[in-house]
């Protein structure tokens, strides 16, 4: 069972008595998280006290093990430290003798969990029961709003990213003006002009989402190299999965041509003195 | 150079007198309307992210000062409402701070949770045991206040009222602890709904009740130790706030206390990530917004280098050209920027609506405040980036070798 530091402040106290104490062989046994182990100090065989509140800090327990958390993104951002005990040990040590915050339950093989739920909750009285499946949804419902949240960032960034990319692909298509002009001119065919301004359009594309793979391998492995090390943390920040390469590839390829046809679509109806600058 | 200042002005037509930048905008106008949708686009993330950065904090400061209370006192190492634990000896805590001269008013508060009895069955419900003379956690909506030591008397949130299916003058049943090996309930109380009222910190739909801070007490069986989950302190003077909470900090060790200040910065550090994305977002919606403008003005440059030349040959002066480039640049970034600030409060209203749907998160709390400094400062920072874009096209156009260029227009 994992106690949570919530009076991490009156740690140095704690620490100060643990260095006056000499280690006993009797005394509950601690599990410390590396991150609280490494700012207060404490290793494997080391001793202190522990309470409830600032003035009842009082249990001599010892330090057993000294372990990575599991990365939890929920808590992440809380910047919270962990310690963890015997259930007894720390049951006794908020004085509430034989009460515990859950229980979990493993189901023989062939129960379904919805009707052991049901029924448990058909007969209970002060507490209940849920599906490990309900908690892990009720649980997630903060990753599934900052993924709303980055769904929505992703639509306003391709919108924008499609209209600059039109913007750009049509200057570019117009800087050939006077080149489709004299195309025009020596009787080279609308369709010849169209396809080879298109086939200009995909390469840039093609270039540019290329570049663009690139630079999001590098931004993400930046984001994950700050993020790292800013939470201490193993987590990975940013994912960039094969799946979404190509669906961001595929995307920039298609708008690029259809902003390439776009703008080589209005060059080659443009009436060939026009383009020269002199219609 | 202004209009009519030279004598060929007349014949070159209003591109030098000032409203050059209007024809040459409106000479090619689905690249400029792309131009100004891009920028519109951009404007708008931008003016989204400038609300992002700063509306997180100033919300939730409005929330917490929503009744002027500027200090919390909890226990050590936790923040208001952020882990059960609670401090013993409410009582006597508050009436050391009210002695203070410098505390106008200071409170109690108790959160914990609860049962209501509907019929045979139970409802869990949020309780707050608080005393009325100095509380900051409702506003009343409907009906009448709780006076101090009214304990037969409880104040309800809309969905408490919908779970309880109560309304004012109804009696309600509440439920302690409950036991599961002796199949009862350790406490209850009969309490008269007075008044409807509206939790300041609560999330959308939390069923809560209010009551005297001793009863809250008992159905908690918090009453022996007299204990509460937090105190709130109303400082005389704002500027003497610091002081204040620096003081108490000494005079109670074994409390954490927290000015508005702190706590806001405590807020900060847990959203660190939407902080920082909206410093990337931003800097990225300038980038794209620089990028813009400086191809569509460079092309334009390099279309009108001949007509630039003759001008020069003329007698226009460099300045002059620069002026109308950067001209150009500033207006596109002025439209596009007006249409952004109306598309990205429309943007603002969604993403919010996202943010805000946070499991736990107060009702109250926006991380996209609209506001005049915010709008001022979006409009400010693309204006100034916007016309700065324009910087090396007019620097091209003013560095155009006439001769040349007019030599080659000629062939």
């Amino acid at each position: 069972m994992a106690i949570r530091l919530s009076h991490w402040c009156c740690l140095p106290a704690v620490l100060l008595a643990a260095r006056l104490t000499p280690a006993a062989a009797q005394i509950p046994e601690i599990a410390v998280e590396r991150h609280l182990a490494r700012e207060l100090g404490l290793s494997v065989g080391d001793t202190l006290r522990l309470g409830p509140t600032p003035d009842t800090v009082a249990t001599l327990v010892r330090v057993a093990a000294v372990y990575e958390p599991r990365p939890d993104p929920a808590e992440i951002a809380k910047r919270e430290r962990h310690l963890r005990m015997h259930v007894p040990d720390l049951a006794s040590l908020l004085r509430l003798p034989d009460r515990v915050d859950r229980l979990s339950i493993g189901l023989n093989p062939g129960i379904s969990s919805d009707s052991a739920v049901a029924a448990l909750n058909r007969t209970a009285f002060g507490y209940r029961a849920y599906a490990t499946a309900a908690i892990a949804s009720e649980s997630s419902q903060t990753f599934l709003v900052v993924s709303r949240f980055h769904r929505a960032i992703a639509v306003i960034t391709i919108v924008a990213s499609a209209v600059f990319l039109l913007c750009i692909m049509l200057l570019k298509v117009e800087e050939r003006r006077l080149d489709a002009a004299v195309m025009r001119f020596i009787g080279v065919r609308r369709r010849t002009i169209f396809g080879a301004l298109l086939l200009e359009a995909a390469v840039v594309a093609a270039f540019g989402s290329i570049l663009g793979t690139g630079l999001a391998y590098l931004a993400g492995a930046a984001t994950n190299a700050y993020y790292g090390r800013f939470f201490d943390t193993r987590l990975i920040f940013s994912l960039i999965t094969p799946e979404l390469v190509l669906f961001s590839v595929a995307l920039s390829l298609a708008l690029g041509i259809a902003a390439g046809a776009l703008a080589a679509w209005r060059l080659v109806h443009t009436r060939p003195l026009v383009l020269w600058g002199r219609g | 150079m202004a209009s009519g200042a030279h004598p060929a002005l007349g014949a070159l037509g209003p591109r030098v007198s000032g409203l050059g930048w209007l024809k040459s905008l409106g000479r090619h106008r689905l690249r400029t309307a792309l131009s100004i949708a891009g920028i519109a686009i951009s404007g708008a993330m931008l003016l989204d992210m400038v609300m992002l950065s700063g509306g997180i904090e100033k919300s939730f400061a409005e929330m917490l000062l929503a009744r002027g209370y500027q200090i919390r006192l909890t226990p050590k190492g936790t923040l208001p409402f952020d882990t059960e634990a609670t401090l013993s000896g409410a009582g006597e805590l508050i009436a050391t701070l009210r002695r203070d001269t410098a505390i106008e008013s200071a409170g109690a508060v108790l959160g914990t949770s609860l049962y209501g009895r509907v019929r045979d069955s139970l409802v869990t419900l949020f309780g707050y045991g608080i005393q009325p003379e100095a509380q900051s956690l409702y506003v009343l909506e409907s009906g009448r206040d709780l006076e101090p030591g009214d304990s037969l008397s409880i104040l309800l949130s809309t969905p408490a009222a919908r779970l309880l299916g109560a309304s004012i003058g109804d009696t309600v049943m509440l439920v302690g602890r409950l036991d599961p090996q002796v199949v009862t309930a350790s406490v209850g109380r009969r309490l008269v709904v007075r008044g409807m009222v509206h939790w300041v910190y609560d999330y959308r739909g939390q069923p809560s009740v209010g009551t005297v801070l001793p009863v809250m007490q008992t159905l908690a069986n918090e009453r022996a130790r007299d204990r509460a989950s937090l105190l709130i302190v109303k400082v005389r003077d704002d500027r003497a706030v610091n002081e204040v909470a620096t003081r108490l900090g000494t005079a109670f060790p074994r409390l954490e206390v927290n000015s508005v200040a702190d706590l806001v910065r405590h807020f900060k550090q847990r959203l660190v990530y939407f902080r920082q994305l909206s410093y990337i977002l931003g800097s990225m919606s300038l980038i794209v917004t620089v990028l813009l403008i400086a191809t569509l003005l460079t092309i334009t440059v390099n279309e009108r280098l001949g007509e630039i030349a003759t001008l020069r040959a003329i007698g226009i002066s460099q300045a002059t050209v620069i002026r109308q480039v950067l001209v150009e640049g500033t207006a596109l970034t002025i439209i596009g920027g007006a249409l952004g600030i109306v598309l990205g409060i429309a943007t603002a209203r969604y993403l919010d609506s996202i943010l805000t749907s946070f499991p736990g998160l107060p009702a109250a709390f926006s991380f996209f405040v609209p506001r005049r400094e915010s709008l001022a400062t979006a409009g400010l920072v693309l204006l100034v980036t916007g016309s700065l874009a324009g910087l090396y096209p007019a620097w091209l156009a003013a560095r155009a070798p006439i001769a040349a260029t007019l030599r080659a227009e000629a062939t």
